[in-house]
């Protein structure tokens, strides 16, 4: 396990567990600390008369620790493999003291139980009233899309320039009806067309494409039976019914090594959705893992690490263009800094074209392109490709100066998130190796 | 990208004053957008919002990359320098996180002595500190390669850096803070050629420039420049005349110098019975006063003439004296003490001293007096500075450690214990920005003694505390520098 600062600091939750696992990453923080082949751990003096036993399962990256904290992973764990990313030196290789040991074993028997057991008997569920709820569900869905397509009629009929003007209950009283009809899914979507930057320029133009998009879920929702199977998936999805995990799970996924490319972290009325970018290094296919918190009440087991690999089966959910995907399994490997992507911008728009084809409300995908240089043109930052094409870099890019000191004006294999003429890189190989910016 | 724009249009407006069109399109999106249109049974909206749908999907499906003719990029030059270990950028991490700007000028000390380059990865995160300090842009310069200098053309700010070996190079093409150090260096080793590099590029600087540039002259001033610096008198820029001024009163031999001893000198006499007398004559040549020389006394106690004569005193050099009164320095130091009209110009004598830089006199000052003068610390050997610290603290803890702040070496153990003491009964001065700001000066062992310095004040244990938990982080930041 060689992890770099950054790679640790991105499996933090939030800034202050950031910050407070950098403080706790001091060897006089810690009472004692080891090392093994599978694990880490340390007892760190907190402000209880007992220290806090802090341990990491390095094999799966999981984290566990005798701290109240809800946070995950919390700052001891983060400290502690901060301390180890650091100094190394400073732990001592040993056999795992008991609390670790049989926290291992607890760990290893449930992953067990699990792929055995997996065929027990459940409770078999009243189909008859599940399907009266399914009913009942669906048209209140139903009158809820029918109630926003009117909303949204009326808005078009009016006009929307006064938009900016409008009061915040505007969209505030839809995104509750939304909800009220149990389609959190279209909540969400008014929620994005809500929090438009109404004040910038270019609104108008952000405005339209999410309204769009919304009037293409309520069609595909009140025209669903016509749509093909997997595109009614998404459609569903997309309107807020959610797809059994467990369900999911029993289905045979896709084995690879995957290379953690990078993570995205966004929050919003305290729920945290954190977005991992992988890419399967043999099937050379992308895909999502989405994880939903409420902040600071993390129960999330597996930590993905950006920059990092794993040998994983991945399930798909269902849909059109399969992008999101479940973790069945997963066993993190030393890093896999080899690159297959993109040969430039033409087949990236082509790839999107055939996904536009059977998925019209498609969400930004992630994309390794060989050979981008960042450049500055017309008052602008983009990367030009290997053919000198041009894709602009999204305004609100943080890293810029780190990517450009990285190229030092000369191309690199690049990782980037984005769709249509928007992107966001996320890190590039550099000197043979994958680094996140 | 047409067709959406009046899509918007349209959108804007409402469809009740403008309903959606097909204006301007062709091909398939026209006989989309008819079909649509041409529809009986949908109103007005749904046709806008289903021509919405096509455009929108039109627009997605045939996204095409800008093909612009951009001038090709300049490519950064290799490097001829190796960058520095991974180890190293663990420990620059762990500096970052202090915030502490002399943690960071150590380690990137230690990058210019073990002749290697920050890696590229790093580098916009130590330009952007070297653009706020000033005083690591020489370092950032010489440790940022290649890669520093070619991104200092995208980004102004950082424009402080440029790749330069020798002290000439490094004089002729490098940024304001590299010619700086450059001419420090020479100042240094060759005084004169230091002066002659800064008279032939003069003409050619900007006055800001100028200012920073002759302060340089200022460490050693030399009796050499006096011609040219009392040249500089002339010059239009108040900065360049007054830093001119200031370098030429170090000059015992500058005609300003000069004019404070004749005066001093007819002031002050020793008669033959071995009594000094003082008595100011009326002063009519005004340079002295437009020089700096205050003409009234702000304190009701001490008179007009007193104070002048306590500021002319103060500014000519302590050697004069010996020649006045044709005594050596001991008894000098001697007649000022016994001497009732010249004890209270001891102080002054002991700001010239200070003034002037005067070591050798300062030691034999120190020697000879039984009253402690803290001006006089900075001038003695680091042994007697840190010893007189020591002895004198409780004395003027705050002027001492005003001073210890200014030590070149690190502080001795004892020194800092009581430093840390002091500073925990005032731990609102003394606290983690202070720290911050003097680390270089803490010596790492102190880590081991830092539990049992605690204040005298319950109130101040908590803050107190705080300040001992950042300068924990701190010291193991620190040691980790000096172990790569």
């Amino acid at each position: 396990m060689n992890l770099s600062d950054e790679q640790v600091l991105a499996m933090a939750p939030d800034e202050s567990s950031r910050k407070s696992g950098k403080d706790l990453a001091n060897p006089a923080k810690w009472v004692s600390k080891g090392v093994s082949e599978s694990a880490l751990w340390g007892e760190c003096q907190g402000s209880g008369s007992k220290p806090y036993q802090t341990q990491i399962d390095t094999g799966n990256m999981a984290f566990k620790c005798s701290c109240p904290s809800r946070k995950f992973p919390c700052k001891h764990g983060l400290g502690l493999l901060l301390l180890y990313s650091r100094q190394p030196a400073s732990f001592t290789e040993t056999t795992p003291p008991s609390w670790v040991s049989e926290w291992l074993s607890k760990r290893a028997e449930k992953e067990e139980k699990k792929n055995t057991t997996a065929t027990a008997a459940e409770k078999q569920p009243d189909t008859g009233a599940q399907a009266k709820r399914q009913q009942a569900r669906m048209q209140k869905v139903s009158d809820g899309t029918a109630e926003l397509l009117r909303w949204m009629k009326d808005l078009v009929r009016n006009g929307i320039m006064d938009l900016p003007e409008k009061d915040p209950s505007f969209f505030e009283n839809m995104i509750r009806r939304m909800i009220d009809a149990q389609a959190p899914g279209l909540a969400g979507m008014m929620r994005e067309l809500a929090d438009i930057s109404y004040f910038h320029e270019g609104w108008q133009s952000a405005f339209m494409n999410q309204l769009v998009r919304i009037y293409l879920v309520i069609q595909g929702y009140q025209h669903l039976s016509a749509l093909p199977p997997a595109l009614q998936q998404d459609i569903r999805t997309l309107t807020g019914f959610s797809t059994s995990q467990e369900e999911l799970k029993e289905q045979t996924g896709v084995a690879d090594t995957w290379q953690v490319l990078g993570k995205q972290t966004t929050e919003e009325d305290r729920l945290v959705v954190e977005r991992y970018w992988l890419h399967g290094v043999h099937t050379k296919r992308p895909a999502l893992i989405l994880q939903f918190y409420v902040r600071g009440q993390s129960t999330i087991s597996n930590a993905l690490t950006p920059g990092s690999a794993i040998n994983a089966e991945l399930v798909f959910y269902p849909s059109a263009a399969p992008l999101r995907a479940l973790i069945k399994q997963q066993v993190t490997v030393p890093p896999n800094h080899s690159f297959s992507g993109y040969a430039g911008w033409q087949e990236v728009v082509s790839a999107q074209t055939n996904i536009s084809e059977v998925l019209p409300v498609y969400n930004d995908q992630v994309y390794t392109i060989a050979d981008l240089t960042p450049i500055w043109h017309a008052e602008q930052w983009w990367l030009q490709d290997s053919r000198q094409q041009l894709m602009p870099v999204k305004k609100t890019f943080q890293h810029i100066w780190k990517l450009l000191a990285l190229s030092g004006g000369s191309p690199l294999h690049m990782a980037v998130t984005g769709k249509e003429t928007l992107y966001e890189p996320i890190g590039v190989w550099h000197e043979q190796e994958y680094k996140i910016l | 990208m047409e067709h959406w724009n009046q899509l918007i249009n349209t959108a804007l407006l409402g469809t009740a004053k403008k309903p959606a069109g097909s204006a301007g399109m062709s091909g398939p999106l026209l006989q989309a957008a008819d079909t649509i249109l041409a529809q009986a049974d949908t109103d007005k909206e749904d046709k806008f919002l289903q021509l919405a749908a096509v455009l929108y999907n039109y627009r997605q499906s045939g996204t095409q990359p800008i093909t612009a003719n951009v001038a090709p990029m300049k490519v950064c030059p290799p490097e001829t320098k190796a960058y520095c270990k991974p180890a190293a950028i663990r420990v620059l991490h762990q500096v970052l996180e202090t915030e502490s700007i002399q943690l960071l000028q150590l380690w990137l000390e230690y990058c210019v002595k073990a002749n290697v380059l920050v890696p590229p990865a790093q580098l916009p995160v130590i330009l952007d500190k070297g653009w706020r300090n000033k005083s690591l842009r020489a370092l950032v310069a010489a440790t940022g390669g290649q890669r520093a200098a070619w991104l200092g053309h995208f980004n102004p700010d950082w424009n402080f850096s440029r790749v330069a070996y020798t002290i000439e190079d490094r004089w002729q093409n490098g940024a304001t803070a590299q010619r700086v150090e450059a001419l420090k260096e020479l100042r240094v080793a060759d005084p004169v050629m230091a002066r002659t590099w800064l008279e032939q590029s003069w003409p050619r600087e900007s006055v800001t420039v100028k200012t920073e540039l002759l302060s340089v002259l200022e460490h050693p001033a030399d009796p050499a420049d006096i011609p040219w610096l009392e040249s500089l008198l002339t010059e239009k820029s108040k900065q360049v005349k007054e830093t001119a001024t200031r370098i030429l009163k170090k000059l015992p031999g500058s005609s300003l110098h000069e004019k404070y001893w004749q005066i001093i000198a007819g002031a002050i006499q020793l008669d033959k019975y071995g009594q000094v007398t003082v008595a100011l004559p009326e002063i009519t040549d005004e340079s002295i006063f437009q020089s700096g020389i205050e003409r009234f006394s702000s304190d009701k106690t001490v008179t007009d003439d007193t104070h002048v004569l306590y500021q002319l005193i103060s500014s000519v050099h302590p050697s004069r004296w010996e020649g006045h009164f044709h005594r050596d320095t001991e008894r000098v130091i001697a007649l000022f003490q016994q001497q009732e009209s010249l004890k209270p110009f001891i102080p002054a004598l002991v700001l010239a001293i200070a003034w002037f830089e005067d070591k050798e006199r300062a030691l034999s000052f120190m020697q000879h007096s039984e009253t402690f003068y803290i001006d006089i610390i900075p001038l003695l050997p680091a042994a007697q500075q840190q010893e007189f610290g020591e002895k004198f603290f409780d004395e003027h803890p705050d002027a001492i450690i005003e001073y210890a702040c200014k030590h070149q070496e690190e502080w001795s153990l004892q020194l800092c214990t009581r430093i840390f003491k002091y500073a925990a009964t005032q731990p609102y001065t003394y606290n983690q920005q202070f720290m911050n700001n003097h680390i270089r000066l803490i010596p790492v062992s102190i880590a081991a003694t830092l539990d049992s310095i605690t204040p005298v004040e319950a109130y101040h244990t908590g803050y107190w505390n705080n300040i001992k938990v950042h300068l924990g982080r701190l010291l193991q930041a620190k040691s980790q520098v000096q172990s790569l």
